[in-house]
């Protein structure tokens, strides 16, 4: 957040005068959400980024304060549109855990099941948007043809292919039947199969390793410090997954284990994402495997008015980890609520280091090997009208905010 | 005379069968990574749409920023006229191998100018690089000409093309330097790993971000009419040559089927990846040369 103090501003003129700067978007072709990235440059090196984000606020947390518990699961699926699944989910843990209740067997296993779908498709969009960003179409083309059978498998399931709508309070909505199971099995076996390819392809494939190998590095102590969150985290060597440090659904039960490169660059980053996809495919093959076995229930029944409590519920999303808060008053809507998504960290405090001394060129990859998701990331933006000058509220300022009416 | 200048293997026939060919890549490109693809007389229609789209001027742009897109349409368009299309060349000369080398490169100059005179941040990056980039191919390019024209002893693609009919194919010679100007082809029509001057993720549209309508619609014919003139030169100097239309379009088809295969195989190479890939190249190719003015 650059333009606040007069050191800053003089930093901002000295660099002005000495490189020129380069608007990566709010509208940019890299991009599929809008945000903006003022980039310095010296002929083609990035001397500093500028990172604004704000574009895509629409200020979901004060919309949830005003709605009841059972429509804000829809508000909450609607945050960001690739892991819409894991917002609601955690949200509808965070509501069972304000009531202190227990969802039955088989709805934790269908939410695992969705979860780790909505991560595998998660996972091939990035790898497809890594092969687009370093100029290698075919590889986007390759990548997306073999997501829309994450994407038909979700189908079945829940009906959607981008909003499943499957979790409710006290369980999920709908049942998985028997009979769809040994399709989705096939569907797997055949993902495992290119995604060994994909394995090869980004580990041997000599243009792409001159583009991903040693750029965009963020070392581990930076990663430490920042607390850089999920697999971007985990590229750099950082052993941390909520799905293993505090289990959730079924995740305590089943066998897997958390992937960890230590590469530190992009090609770790690429790699961990693959690496992921292989167990997800595995946790997947043994929810189903699970399934037919258990009992038929898949709801609890909840009240729709909560006492006055609150509550926290932390899950691992495909991008990282994803904290709901809630604060409930006596009736059927919360009093507060507060969502920490995983880009937010990831993007504010991982670009500007990883993109230094880099060249233009390795601009795209850096952005997208961190599997930016603005449309969760975007915090309120304040415009004096007077100067015109903006501003993007983070908590370092929140907290400035909060010590000077303390004083 | 006028005929061959203006209809076959002039203007006419040179801009129709451009754009087709392009389409070709197109249609191929898609069907190689599972796409359906566009019929391959879309950029015809692409064409005749931009055409009639409005023109804007972007209030800092320079004073050849109408200029630059039609400068460099007639020097390829001239340049097309000096290669040999199936045995024919509509304007033919002494020593204008020479002069068909000056206008391949004053078209790509003069599409970079096109990007500094649009004084747009992604347009002169786009043009910096494109600059950058010709510093890097130009030189295996005029060397892997050198080499048949030396070993021939003439400076006319017509009796080099003519030559080859006769004798045999100079690719199989001089395998360096038919690599080496296989690349300048990719370098010089900006295909995978050499679209670094109109890197869509990171530029924008390079050199070509302010432009529209009729102008956009120049640029983009230069850059196929520049892929068709210099495919079909390839095939005079190295492949063989071609006396009848059938050889002709057998060679170049099977020429842009290889440079279809480069384009969706591999990823794009930076600045200056390119200009170390591409100086190796032409060094690689100086062997050719060295080989063919010690011993033949």
């Amino acid at each position: 957040m650059r333009g606040e103090s007069k050191e800053e501003k003089a930093k901002e003129k000295e660099l002005e005068r000495q490189t020129y700067s380069l608007p990566v978007g709010p509208q940019h072709p890299m991009y599929i959400e809008a945000e903006n990235l003022n980039v310095y440059l010296d002929g083609e090196t990035i001397v500093d980024v500028d990172v604004n984000v704000g574009y895509l606020h629409r200020g979901i947390e004060e919309l949830m304060q005003r709605r009841n518990y059972l429509q804000n699961i829809f508000v909450a699926e609607r945050i960001c549109g690739i892991c819409s699944g894991i917002h609601s989910m955690t949200y509808c843990q965070c509501v069972e855990n304000l009531l202190g209740i227990d969802i039955p067997e088989r709805a934790k296993y269908i939410r695992t099941l969705v979860l780790e779908l909505e991560r595998l498709h998660s996972h091939f969009l990035f790898l497809g948007v890594v092969g687009y960003e370093i100029g290698m179409d075919t590889v986007f083309m390759y990548v997306w043809k073999d997501r829309e059978h994450v994407m038909d498998m979700l189908e079945q399931v829940s009906g959607n292919r981008v909003n499943y709508a499957m979790p409710t309070m006290g369980g999920v909505r709908r049942d998985i039947p028997n009979h769809i199971i040994p399709s989705m099995l096939e569907k797997l076996n055949h993902l495992e199969k290119r995604t060994e390819y994909y394995r090869k392809l980004f580990l041997r494939d000599r243009t792409i390793i001159a583009r991903s190998r040693g750029v965009g590095i963020l070392p581990k102590k930076d990663v430490e410090r920042l607390s850089i969150v999920g697999p971007v985290a985990r590229a750099s060597g950082v052993r941390i997954d909520v799905r293993m440090d505090f289990p959730y659904l079924k995740y305590g039960d089943l066998d897997w284990k958390v992937i960890v490169e230590k590469g530190e660059d992009s090609q770790a980053r690429v790699m961990v994402k693959v690496l992921e996809i292989f167990q997800s495919i595995s946790i997947l093959r043994q929810c189903l495997k699970k399934l037919p076995s258990l009992d038929r229930e898949i709801k609890t029944k909840v009240p729709l008015a909560i006492p006055k409590t609150e509550a926290i519920a932390i899950m691992e999303a495909p991008r990282g980890e994803l904290v709901y808060y809630a604060m409930s008053n006596g009736t059927d809507r919360p009093e507060r609520m507060r969502i920490r998504t995983p880009s937010f960290v990831n993007i504010i405090y991982s670009l500007p280091i990883m993109l230094k001394e880099q060249q233009l060129a390795d601009l795209p990859i850096i952005v997208a090997s961190i599997d930016p998701c603005f449309s969760c990331t975007d915090r309120m933006t304040l415009i004096d009208t007077k100067s015109g000058e903006r501003k993007t509220v983070d908590e370092t300022y929140l907290k400035r905010l909060g010590e000077r009416r303390s004083r | 005379m006028i005929f061959e200048i203006l209809i076959y293997p002039g203007f006419v026939f040179l801009v129709l069968i451009s754009m087709i060919y392009y389409g070709i890549l197109r249609k191929l490109a898609a069907r190689m990574q599972s796409r359906i693809g566009p019929p391959i007389w879309q950029p015809i229609l692409d064409f005749i749409k931009l055409v009639g789209k409005e023109d804007l001027n972007p209030e800092q742009a320079k004073a050849g920023f109408t200029l630059w897109p039609f400068i460099a349409i007639t020097s390829v368009l001239i340049a097309g006229l000096l290669t040999p299309i199936a045995g024919i060349v509509p304007l033919s000369f002494t020593g204008d191998i020479v002069v068909l080398i000056y206008f391949l490169a004053f078209g790509s100059l003069a599409v970079y100018l096109s990007g500094f005179s649009s004084s747009n941040p992604f347009g002169v990056v786009g043009s910096m690089r494109g600059l950058i980039q010709m510093i890097g191919y130009e030189f295996p390019f005029i060397v892997s000409i050198l080499v048949p024209v030396v070993a021939a002893g003439m400076l006319s693609p017509f009796l080099i093309n003519t030559l080859q009919i006769h004798y045999g194919w100079f690719g199989f010679v001089f395998p360096f330097a038919a690599i080496a100007y296989f690349i300048s082809i990719l370098a010089k029509v900006e295909i995978p790993p050499f679209h670094t001057p109109g890197a869509h993720q990171e530029i924008v549209s390079g050199y070509s971000t302010e432009y529209t309508g009729t102008r956009l619609a120049m640029i983009e014919l230069t850059h196929m009419i520049k892929l068709f003139v210099l495919i079909s030169l390839g095939v005079a100097l190295f492949f063989g040559g071609s006396a009848d239309m059938v050889t002709f379009l057998v060679k170049s088809l099977v020429l842009l089927f290889v440079v279809t295969l480069a384009r969706v195989l591999v990823a794009r190479f930076r600045i200056d990846q390119i200009l170390k890939f591409t100086w190796f190249f032409g060094l690689v190719a100086l062997i050719d040369l060295v080989r063919v003015m010690v011993f033949i």
